[in-house]
Order: structure tokens, then C-alpha cells, then sequence
């Protein structure tokens, strides 16, 4: 355990070392809700929007930075420091854990402190659900960290690995709950209001709304039951599946 | 006699210039195709925000403001492209100053206003190149201008392919410093965009009357003159003849792109010598 958490740790120092990163992404959640969505919430049919696109928008940052533990695989290869992480006295079971647990940590702790800027502008209603919606977006950070993995030691071009990526983060988001209740989505397109039911980042951007005390205003939302239980599901498939690939691609220099 | 020689060397000067700029101009494209797969991204993200986004937030958007915001929404993705694609020469030459990379460039067979010149050209053709796609899908959408407004479109998105390409470099040669150019990047390009009628219609009064006391007025009033907000606004008087047309919308261009032409080419030039 405590080797898991050495891993955990380097993980988590080695993601505040990308200031640049971390500085770009906390510029466009600020431009997001103080532009954007202050402005949109003015011309939407939708009550209370502006609450609901900032919390969307917390969900977004969460999602794009658990996957940027993909490119931290990528530049380990590419560097000859997955020779140095084979070298240390830990197993490849918890390298590979520790990996995975780190990259949904590191973006909870960056991004944490953004769901609370959200939950200031929203209120807290009731601090049960806030904690369990808390709970239920660590395991979707793992999950989408897993995801990010999978996608890393599965692809071994690193621009293909970027386009799917651009691709995936164009697709899963706008397909989501994230930025327009599913109400909406209904009414443009059956097919988009379909694939968003399945969607993770529904199940996350719902439940935190829900944690928020906002499923008032915005009925629609999915039951948090079946959002946590969504969640689960995949946390449970892309940690476990992360977890194989990349300890069998580990071994014998498959990650070259 | 000596008259003589000073055109034949003024002439063989300006052949040069002729010669030299298309030089740079082929190296800063091969460069643009070499991130394929980035450019590759770029559309799906713009396709996706068409698609998707715009969409359904047609359904979304009181009528009264915007009666059909795909249609709204279709110059806008067409002037971020544009904004996207020549906004990223200013990476490349943050990168060659960060490597004195711009030490092979001064060793090259051209004048140093050459080479400016040949970058700022490059940047806004590379965004006019990346943006036509997503130019033609509006016109599929929203009808064919006219001759004479097609040709005022493609030269007023020049202008701000040129301006945008001139801002980035004047940020990327402004410090070596790769975080403090991202930064800096970061918060023009955020704030260009949604300070924009790019997503809202913030030529619309009903808009304007909602916004005071909720928007400052400096981010109002630079939506107003924002280039791009421009660029989408002309199209739109074209096609959708709303916001109706204004010779403001031409005129801001010019000046935004004369100012960011000249001014990023000087800052260039001092650069390089400066390294």
C-alpha cells in the first residue's frame, strides 16, 4: 500500500510540474463561465442556466485533465523512464494501480477546489449529496484516468493517440449533459439525447448537479442512482482494463 | 550610367523579394501540414461545435434574439477556424526563439523585412487555407453571396488571417519564456472569443439591454470591435442580413490587421536581430 502511494505521489508532483497546462485550462474555465455562460444564460429558453453550464464546466476540467496521464505514459516511453519505474522496487500490480489512482487524484486536486468555486455560486442545499456526488466524481476521474491508459499503451503512435483524443473530448462532451439539459437535446436529435443516456460525462455532470441541489430546477436529470451506478460500471471496466494492458505491454518492452 | 545600375539592382531586389517570400511561405506550410493530426482534431472539434452544439442549442436560444442560431453559429465556427489556424504560427515562433533557431533564419538569402513579411503571410494563409471548408459549409447552408460580397468576404478574412497571424507572432517574439507565452496566448485567445459576436448576437439591443450591469462595458465594447466579431457580422449581412451591413465592420479589419501586420513584422525583425 505504501508503494502504491509512492507511485500515487510522484503521479501528483509530477502533474503540478505542468504549469502551463494547469494556467491554460483555469484561464478557459474563467472565460467560460464569466463570458460565455453569463452571456448564453441571458438569451436561453432554460431557467437558472448559468448555474447548470458552471457546473458543467467543472465536470469538463475534471474529465480533460484525468486524461492527461495518457501523454505522462507517452513521454515516459519516449524518455527511457519506464526502463527507470521497471527498475524500482515496486510491483508492476501496483505501478500500474498507483498510475491509475494518481491520474484521477491529481485532477481531483486541481479541480477540486473548482467544484467548490461551483458550489459557492449554486449553494449547497444539502451536504449529504454534495459528499456523495464528491465520492461518486473520484471514481469517474479513475475511470476516465483508466480510459486515458488504455487509450496510451493501446495506440503506440503519439499523434494518433492526440487526434483521438481531440476527437473523443469533441465527441463525449458535446454528447453529453454537460453544456444543455437532455430536454434539449431531445428536441434537436433522438439519436444525440440517446448516446448522452450512456454517456459517463452525463452520469458525472448530473450527479454533481444533483450534489448541488440544482435537479429542482432541471427535472430531467438523471436519477442519481442510475448516474452512480453508471459511474461505477465504468470505473470498474476502464481501471480493470488499464490495469491488464498496461502490465502486460510492461513486461517485454511492449511499450517501445 | 550610375542611374542605370541603381534599377537594375532595385530591380533584381524586388525579383527577390518575389523569390524569397514564396520560399518562406513553402516552409511554413510544410510545417502546417506536419501537424496533421492536430489539424485533424481542430475540424472535428469545429464540425462537432456545427453539429452538435449549434444544433441543439437552436432549440435553446429564444427566437426573439436569434431565430435559428445554427445558421448564426455557422460564420462564427468559420472565423474560429480562421482565428485557430493562423493564430498557431505564433507557437512555431516562439519555439524557433527558444531554440535560436532564428540564427539559421538570419543566415538565409533575404532581407530581414522579407522573412517578417514571409511569416505574417504565411500565418494568414494557412488560416485562409484551413477556414475554407468550414467557409463553404455556410455557404451550403446559408446561400451563395454575390460576386462582389464574396470577393469583400475573402478580403476582409485575409485582412484578419493576416492580423491574427501578426498578433501571434508579436506575442511569441514578446518572451522567451514558453509559460509566459502560453499564458499570454491563453488569455488573448479566450478573451478575443468571447468577447465576440462569435456565440451571441452582441449587436442585438434586446441583448445589449439584458448585459448592462451584468458584462463590464470594456468587454461590450471590444465584442463590438473585435476583428472577429467582424468578420462573422459581414458574413452574416451578407447572407442573413442581420445585423445589417456597416462599413465599420471593413474599416475595424483594416486597422486591426494594418496595426498587427506592421507592428509584429518590426517586433520580428527585432527580434531575430536582437538574438
Amino acid at each position: 500500500m505504501t508503494k502504491i502511494w509512492t507511485v500515487v505521489e510522484r503521479d501528483v508532483r509530477m502533474f503540478l510540474q505542468y504549469k502551463f497546462m494547469l494556467i491554460m485550462r483555469g484561464i478557459w474555465f474563467v472565460a467560460q463561465i464569466s463570458l460565455f455562460g453569463l452571456v448564453v444564460s441571458r438569451i436561453v429558453v432554460v431557467g437558472n442556466y448559468f448555474q447548470y453550464y458552471a457546473a458543467g464546466c467543472a465536470i469538463i476540467m475534471l474529465f480533460s485533465t484525468s486524461m492527461f496521464i495518457g501523454y505522462d505514459i507517452y513521454e515516459e516511453a519516449e524518455h527511457g523512464v519506464v526502463e527507470y519505474l521497471l527498475s524500482l522496487p515496486v510491483s508492476r500490480r501496483e505501478l500500474v494501480l498507483g498510475r491509475s489512482i494518481g491520474g484521477g487524484l491529481r485532477s481531483f486536486v486541481y479541480v477540486g477546489p473548482l467544484l467548490g468555486v461551483v458550489l459557492v455560486l449554486t449553494g449547497v442545499t444539502n451536504p449529504l449529496n454534495v459528499i456523495v456526488a464528491f465520492l461518486s466524481l473520484f471514481l469517474f476521474a479513475f475511470g476516465v484516468s483508466g480510459l486515458s491508459i488504455t487509450l496510451a499503451v493501446g495506440i503506440k503512435s503519439h499523434d494518433k493517440f492526440d487526434i483521438l483524443l481531440g476527437v473523443l473530448d469533441a465527441l463525449i462532451v458535446r454528447l453529453s449533459t454537460t453544456l444543455y439539459p437532455k430536454v434539449a437535446m431531445m428536441q434537436a436529435s433522438p439519436v444525440y439525447s440517446n448516446l448522452a443516456q450512456f454517456n459517463p460525462l452525463t452520469f458525472a455532470s448530473d450527479l454533481f448537479r444533483w450534489g448541488a441541489g440544482l435537479e429542482g430546477f432541471f427535472p430531467d436529470l438523471t436519477n442519481p442512482v442510475v448516474a452512480i451506478a453508471g459511474l461505477i460500471l465504468f470505473f470498474s471496466i476502464f481501471v480493470f482494463i488499464s490495469i491488464t494492458i498496461y502490465e502486460r505491454k510492461l513486461e517485454g518492452g511492449g511499450w517501445q | 550610367m550610375r542611374e542605370s545600375w541603381k534599377e537594375e539592382v532595385g530591380s533584381s531586389r524586388s525579383k527577390k523579394t518575389m523569390k524569397a517570400i514564396p520560399h518562406i511561405l513553402e516552409h511554413d506550410f510544410r510545417m502546417f501540414f506536419r501537424y496533421k493530426w492536430w489539424l485533424a482534431g481542430l475540424i472535428s472539434m469545429n464540425l462537432a461545435d456545427l453539429f452538435i452544439m449549434a444544433v441543439i442549442y437552436t432549440g435553446m436560444i429564444r427566437e426573439d434574439i436569434i431565430v435559428n442560431y445554427f445558421k448564426f453559429f455557422s460564420p462564427g465556427i468559420t472565423i474560429t477556424a480562421l482565428f485557430a489556424a493562423a493564430f498557431m504560427i505564433g507557437r512555431e515562433v516562439n519555439f524557433e526563439q527558444r531554440r535560436s533557431f532564428s540564427h539559421y533564419m538570419l543566415s538565409l538569402p533575404m532581407t530581414r523585412f522579407e522573412l517578417a513579411l514571409g511569416r505574417v503571410l504565411s500565418g494568414g494563409i494557412r488560416g485562409m487555407v484551413y477556414m475554407s471548408p468550414l467557409l463553404l459549409t455556410t455557404f451550403v447552408f446559408l446561400g451563395l453571396p454575390t460576386l462582389p460580397q464574396l470577393l469583400t468576404i475573402l478580403g476582409v478574412l485575409f485582412a484578419i488571417a493576416i492580423g491574427i497571424s501578426g498578433l501571434s507572432i508579436a506575442l511569441a517574439v514578446s518572451t522567451k519564456s514558453f509559460e509566459k507565452f502560453v499564458t499570454s496566448r491563453g488569455v488573448v485567445y479566450y478573451l478575443l472569443f468571447f468577447a465576440s459576436t462569435i456565440f451571441y448576437p452582441m449587436r442585438s439591443p434586446q441583448l445589449l439591454t439584458q448585459l448592462q450591469g451584468v458584462v463590464p462595458q470594456p468587454i461590450i465594447t471590444l465584442a463590438l470591435v473585435n476583428p472577429l466579431s467582424c468578420g462573422a457580422d459581414l458574413i452574416r449581412s451578407y447572407l442573413l442580413n442581420d445585423p445589417p451591413f456597416s462599413i465599420d465592420f471593413i474599416v475595424n479589419v483594416l486597422i486591426f490587421s494594418a496595426i498587427f501586420t506592421i507592428g509584429s513584422a518590426v517586433a520580428y525583425i527585432k527580434m531575430i536581430e536582437r538574438d
